[in-house]
């Protein structure tokens, strides 16, 4: 058996970029995929041949992960997609401002205070009503290609 | 209008036109679709009043609307079939007697719907009370049908009682039978008592419909009404052949003691699939003068001629109801099979099968000309039913008698003629070659069906059983034809564009079709397999002159269909074991000693050499396509597992009994052309050719998932299952290969993530082909070192936590957790100390992955599935110590895992994200209660050499503090998950049934979330859920009942009673479901099949509340405003618990007496329960 080992490299840079190429074979459903230069959840991929004696073809299947809109796109399957790096960070909340702003405590104990809060009315309540009665929250804040949005929100006071 | 009737009141003439126009009001909006709700709630109600007959009866004999008068039927039924345990005999002949002459006088209505429901509704009723019934009451019925039957009252009322007979046939019949809330033991006396007295004597009365208009439908010119009646009464005939007869065969035993199976010429194979999907007909001896004696086949062979020659007069056509049904009826004959022929070494079989033959010949003889009609617009179908009763003469005899029958008659067997069909159906299948469904193919498909029940091999010991050697040219032609026909079929479907067209699909599309070819060419196969071989090579010369010159699509196409038909034909499907060499290649060729001359090895050959090019690179990038790939994978892996390294001691074993009398060697006997594929022949080169193929597929064709999961999933999993061949295997250069390129190459880290898997575990797998365990150990921990490190490494990354969420990182973290989740699935004995190892070392980068990962769904549900593979694999071999280490390592998991889940709740802009999110975490939760369950197993099975209970692990309270772990979690909206739901209650009946006592050892909350759970899945659509909580109840309640009876505390406080926590004083556990089981088995709908295992509950449980069973009682009694009822429930209720001898303890005779007490307890109560 080989002695070598493989590694992935994971450049110096690397974390400042926004997307990673990947080979269209392997990306799978629930994972992430950018399409139209959207960041997209894949939640179908199917294949197909080019004619009868052709090769593979992706066909994807995402929903934009901030506006859940539907987004399709077929690429042979040894091709590279582009992949988006999404990262979620958890923050206190602190305070929700007049403007629909809220106030984060991060990690190095400086507040972030330039997100808003969710458009939708029933999840704004969720997080307002529970604000209001004095629990502490914690909210998770999903980024990705330059964006970035509150997803998820948790009760830590018990 | 009865005395019988409770409101004694003379019928309020207003009040029931009222109500007459409430239905019909309600009637019309329906159907005008104006507030439906509104509408269906007043026929309800009348359907579920109490006593409605009057007003049913007032609807039927007086409404104009016909929907109406068919509601009124309808309630009639419910109601009658409500309230049968308290109407009046009496009562319940006359609403039979009413129906019955409802339909009668009304047999001139043109509402047919009205009419049918009444009689069904006259049938229902009467089978509902077949079994108490005086003989004299069904006669009576019976003498009423009959006179219709016969037409003493005109062809109208004739008609009429013919479609109450059949009726009654399929109320009977208990596949088609209606629910009457009654179990299925009352359907089965049904039957059989229908059968033993009464089937035959309807079927005559049918017989003697049709006699007796017959000459009138023979001599008219035109339409006329006889018909109907006729039509209805083959019908009628028809469907009593397609009674599931049970009471033949006893019968025949009895009175004749030895049935010469083969000399009867019928053949009884239960284990053919085929055989099953027509019926044999086998009424029993008592039917041979109907069916046989009477000259009935003569007369519905004339009946059918005479309706032949009228087909150009109006009013008749092929098509028309009466042939179609004439026909039916006539192929349903050919079936008839079994003792109602007499044991005269099938002479009277033959014969009667011969006089049908004659019949049916015009329908299809001369093939040629019948063939050339229906391309000119004739109807096909008097042709494809010729086809079909071909099917149940081979169904029925044997190939010798199926072709000695034309013999009599014709110059020519009855095979000869099959073939000439089928050529003259292949040729217009090549003629037209769409794509659509014609004729030709419907033809082709039964006919094949014909090929293969004469063809399927049942005992080859007695020559009637093998195809004549006429029957084997015959095959020989009819499968060269049907290869060019595929062949034309194939490169005709390159230029038609579709795409979307997979291996996988088109041979499981073609499997059916391909068996049968295989059989046929397996019947000729000293001529087939040389015909296969000298196609193949033309092709693959073809491809060879070319040289890149021109396209050759077509042939490469040609090549695809050539290795389908090969594979099928060569070797059988394994399904997981190892399939032995057909029995056909294993009997021809006998005395051939030359193994290289041997056309199996041949073909075989050829097709090795053929796939072995699509290792030239230059040869693969021109012809080598991912399709023709697929096919060559599919094909090796086929062939790979009949002939490579084959086990020569299960070939002989199967020889000596197969070949007749002889006591050859295998050698002499065909076979020795196997032995070139053994391990000391050509076999280890082969294998290195095919590994070296596999290896191609996975590293020059990227991203071509579906070549690569036949290579992964069929070709190298296949291999690895014999230990001979894996042996084999780790001795080859290329296989060594391939685990180095697995390791370290990137191109296999792009493989899809379950091929990943797949590759690893069969990697794992081959493993056990090393010498000794050592060995296989080191092997193994080879293999896996690099998924380990990464993993260690990895996860001791200062950056972690920064790096974790780029895409590069996650796909390698998911690519090694995949390749681990395969070894841990290859674990066995011989391994599984390395697989220990594997697992052990990554236990803390995984609890570090889990946190880092927690809102990356997709890491985590590869995480929680390599934990649940791993402890599958593992938990029964661990030592005492080991299972320590193992529990621990699962807790701290749950426990994490919990804690980063509860009380999250997901936001999103959009339902279908949020959804998905669902979604992941529905699964994430199917997947810790496997791993609970998998954690149980290790009470059961336990290959450990001490006892872990000395080492302070109780599995039990392991369990449970999991289940308290995960509870949180499992919402009631996580339930409505199907898979989910199962698994927890089945994870949660099956530890309340083991370990009971355990459950006073949960917190508050995990405690009143069981209960609501259960409370919860009491009130679920599926039964199989019901019926799991039951048995947890059960296990609850009976747990509790034992305890106290020894004087102990059982469920203490639970059972006694609770502060919820606004501090108002709760009923206990026990006293709660007894309310909601009673509630429950009284009050709402259920599945007959639930009552015993909801008896099996409810027992105990009144053992445990008696005071409480008894207050519920007497409230249920209070309620019960009319007296006679009142009565009856009370009775009913004391009935209960009293009859039968039931006593207060809980074992096995118990249980049964209370399962048939609370049966009918609820026959009793249930129906005037409900509707109160």
């Amino acid at each position: 058996m080989s002695d070598e080992e493989h590694h992935f490299e994971s450049k110096a840079d690397a974390g400042a970029s926004k997307t990673f190429p990947q080979q269209a074979g392997t990306i799978r459903k629930n994972g992430y995929i950018v399409i139209k230069n959207r960041p997209c959840k894949v939640v179908e991929v199917s294949t197909s041949k080019t004619g009868k004696h052709g090769h593979a073809k992706c066909h994807f299947v995402g929903l934009d992960i901030f506006t859940g809109k539907k987004l399709e796109d077929i690429v042979p399957s040894s091709h590279n997609c582009d992949v988006p790096h999404v990262s979620r960070s958890d923050y206190q909340l602190i305070d929700i401002a007049e403007d629909g702003f809220v106030s984060l405590l991060t990690e190095s104990g400086t507040t972030k205070d330039d997100l808003r809060l969710p458009t939708d009315e029933n999840l704004l309540n969720q997080i307002k009503v529970g604000f209001g009665e004095g629990k502490d929250l914690v909210v998770s804040v999903m980024s990705a290609m330059g964006e970035e949005q509150i997803n998820a929100v948790k009760d830590i006071s018990k | 209008m009865h005395h019988g009737y409770h409101d004694n009141n003379e019928p309020d003439l207003a009040k029931l036109q009222a109500t007459m126009q409430a239905i019909e009001l309600a009637c019309s909006s329906i159907q005008m679709h104006v507030n439906p709700a509104a509408a269906e709630a007043t026929i309800l109600s009348l359907c579920q009043s109490p006593q409605p007959y009057k007003a049913c009866q007032f609807i039927l004999d007086n409404s104009q609307v016909p929907n109406a008068r068919f509601q009124a039927a309808a309630a009639i039924r419910d109601a009658a079939i409500r309230e049968w345990g308290f109407l009046s005999a009496h009562d319940k002949i006359k609403l039979i007697s009413y129906c019955l002459n409802y339909v009668m006088q009304h047999a001139h209505s043109q509402e047919g719907y009205v009419q049918a429901k009444v009689s069904s509704v006259a049938t229902q009723l009467m089978k509902r009370g077949w079994l108490e019934f005086q003989a004299t009451e069904k006669d009576a019925f019976f003498q009423e049908v009959r006179q219709a039957v016969i037409g003493s009252r005109g062809l109208h009322v004739q008609f009429i009682g013919i479609t109450i007979l059949e009726s009654l046939v399929s109320e009977f019949a208990p596949s088609t039978s209606t629910a009457i809330g009654l179990p299925r033991e009352f359907h089965e006396q049904c039957r059989t008592s229908l059968e033993l007295n009464y089937l035959k004597t309807i079927y005559c009365w049918a017989q003697e419909a049709a006699l007796s208009v017959t000459n009138n439908i023979v001599q008219s010119n035109s339409e006329i009404l006889e018909v109907k009646v006729c039509t209805a009464a083959l019908r009628l005939m028809l469907q009593i052949l397609n009674w599931e007869f049970q009471y033949s065969t006893s019968a025949v035993e009895s009175t004749k003691k030895s049935i010469n199976v083969f000399s009867t010429g019928v053949r009884f194979d239960v284990n053919s699939a085929k055989r099953s999907e027509y019926a044999l007909v086998q009424p029993g001896p008592s039917w041979r003068d109907v069916l046989i004696h009477s000259g009935h086949v003569g007369w519905l062979l004339s009946l059918y001629g005479a309706l032949r020659l009228k087909f150009s007069n109006h009013g008749y056509w092929l098509d028309c109801p009466i042939a179609v049904s004439a026909r039916k009826l006539i192929v349903q004959l050919c079936s008839l099979t079994g003792a109602v022929f007499p044991s005269d070494s099938g002479q009277t079989q033959n014969q009667h099968i011969l006089q049908l033959l004659s019949g049916i010949l015009q329908w299809i003889d001369p093939p040629d000309v019948v063939s050339n009609a229906i391309k000119c617009g004739r109807s096909e179908s008097e042709m494809l039913d010729g086809c079909r009763a071909l099917l149940s003469v081979a169904s029925v005899t044997t190939p010798h008698v199926f072709d000695q029958l034309l013999k009599s008659v014709r110059p020519f067997g009855t095979i000869t003629l099959l073939s000439t069909l089928m050529a003259e159906v292949l040729k217009d299948l090549m003629d037209t070659s769409t794509d659509e469904e014609t004729w030709s193919w419907v033809a082709r498909d039964i006919l094949l069906d014909t090929w293969t029940t004469l063809l399927v091999p049942t005992d080859l010991t007695h020559p009637s059983m093998l195809l004549p050697p006429e029957g084997i040219n015959a095959a020989a032609n009819i499968f060269a034809l049907i290869v060019e026909s595929e062949l034309k079929a194939a490169s005709a479907s390159v230029s038609s564009d579709e795409a979307e067209d997979y291996l996988q699909a088109s041979i499981s599309a073609m499997d059916e079709r391909l068996c049968s070819y295989a059989l046929i060419a397996r019947a000729a196969v000293d001529v087939t397999v040389p015909l296969l071989t000298r196609l193949f090579t033309e092709r693959f010369l073809r491809l060879h002159q070319n040289r890149g010159a021109s396209d050759l699509t077509e042939t490469l196409e040609e090549l695809y269909s050539l290795l389908l038909i090969a594979g099928h034909v060569l070797s059988d499907e394994g399904q997981g074991e190892t399939p032995l060499v057909p029995e056909a290649i294993q009997n021809h060729f006998v005395g051939l000693t030359e193994a290289e001359k041997h056309p199996v090895y041949i073909l075989s050959s050829s097709i090795i050499k053929f796939a072995e090019q699509s290792l030239d690179s230059e040869m693969r990038a021109s012809y080598f396509s991912p399709r023709l790939m697929e096919a060559i994978i599919w094909f090796l892996a086929r062939w790979s597992s009949t002939y490579m390294m084959p086990n020569n001691e299960m070939n002989k074993g199967v020889k000596s009994k197969t070949v007749f009398e002889s006591d050859l060697q295998p050698e002499q006997a065909g076979l020795v052309f196997l032995s070139l594929f053994g391990e000391h022949n050509q076999g280890k080169h082969i294998l290195d050719i095919i590994v070296r193929i596999a290896m191609t597929t996975l590293v020059f064709y990227p991203g071509e998932k579906d070549l690569q999961a036949l290579t992964c999933y069929q070709l190298l999993h296949g291999l690895v299952r014999r230990r001979n061949v894996s042996a084999q295997l780790v001795a080859l250069e290329s296989w060594g290969k391939l685990a180095s390129t697995f390791i370290g190459d990137k191109n296999l880290f792009l493989l899809h993530a379950a091929h990943q898997r797949s590759l690893s575990q069969t990697l794992v797998l081959s493993a056990s082909g090393m010498g000794n365990i050592e060995a296989s150990n080191q092997y193994v921990r080879d293999l896996t070192h690099h998924m380990t490190n990464y993993l260690v490494e990895i996860s001791g990354r200062s950056d972690l936590k920064n790096v974790s969420q780029q895409p590069d990182i996650i796909l390698g973290v998911t690519c090694l957790l995949e390749r681990l989740r395969g070894a841990s699935s290859a674990s066995e004995p011989r391994t599984q100390k390395a697989v220990f190892e594997m697992g052990f070392s990554v236990m803390n980068p995984i609890i570090i992955l889990l946190e880092v990962y927690s809102n990356e769904s997709t890491v985590i549900y590869l995480l929680i599935k390599f934990v649940v593979d791993w402890v599958d694999g593992q938990i029964i071999y661990l030592e005492a110590q080991e299972t320590a280490i193992v529990i621990n390592f699962c807790m701290r998991f749950l426990q994490l895992y919990s804690s980063y889940n509860i009380g999250k709740i997901s936001l999103s802009l959009s339902r279908s994200l949020l959804s998905e999110a669902n979604a992941e975490k529905y699964k994430d939760l199917r997947a810790l209660l496997q791993l609970l369950s998998n954690l149980c197993s290790k009470d059961l099975v336990d290959f450990s050499s001490d006892s872990i209970e000395a080492h302070g692990t109780r599995i039990s309270q392991v369990v449970y503090t999991g289940l308290q772990i995960v509870n949180p979690l499992i919402t009631l909206d996580m339930l409505k998950y199907p898979k989910l739901c199962h698994d927890y209650f089945g994870l949660l009946s099956h530890l309340l049934e083991v370990y009971p006592e355990m459950l006073l050892e949960l917190n508050a909350e995990s405690f009143s979330h069981i209960r609501e759970t259960l409370k919860f899945g009491l009130r679920h659509q599926d039964a199989e859920v019901v019926d799991m909580c039951l048995r947890a109840l059960n296990a609850l309640a009976s747990y509790h009942f034992k305890e106290t009876a020894a004087g102990k505390v059982g469920f203490g406080s639970h059972a006694a009673g609770y502060k919820d926590p606004n501090g108002k004083m709760q009923e206990g556990i026990l006293s709660q479901f007894t309310q909601l089981l009673l509630q429950f088995l009284l009050f709402e709908d259920y599945s007959t099949d639930l009552v015993s295992s909801a008896a099996d509950a409810l027992l105990p449980l009144i053992l445990c509340e008696h005071v409480l069973y008894q207050r519920l009682g007497n409230e249920l009694i209070e309620r019960q405003a009319n007296p006679v009822l009142k009565s009856r429930l009370g009775n009913a209720l004391h009935s209960l618990t009293s009859s039968n001898n039931l006593s207060f303890s809980l074992d096995r005779p118990n249980y049964q007496k209370f399962r048939k007490n609370l049966h009918n307890f609820l026959v009793e109560v249930r129906g005037f329960l409900r509707t109160m």
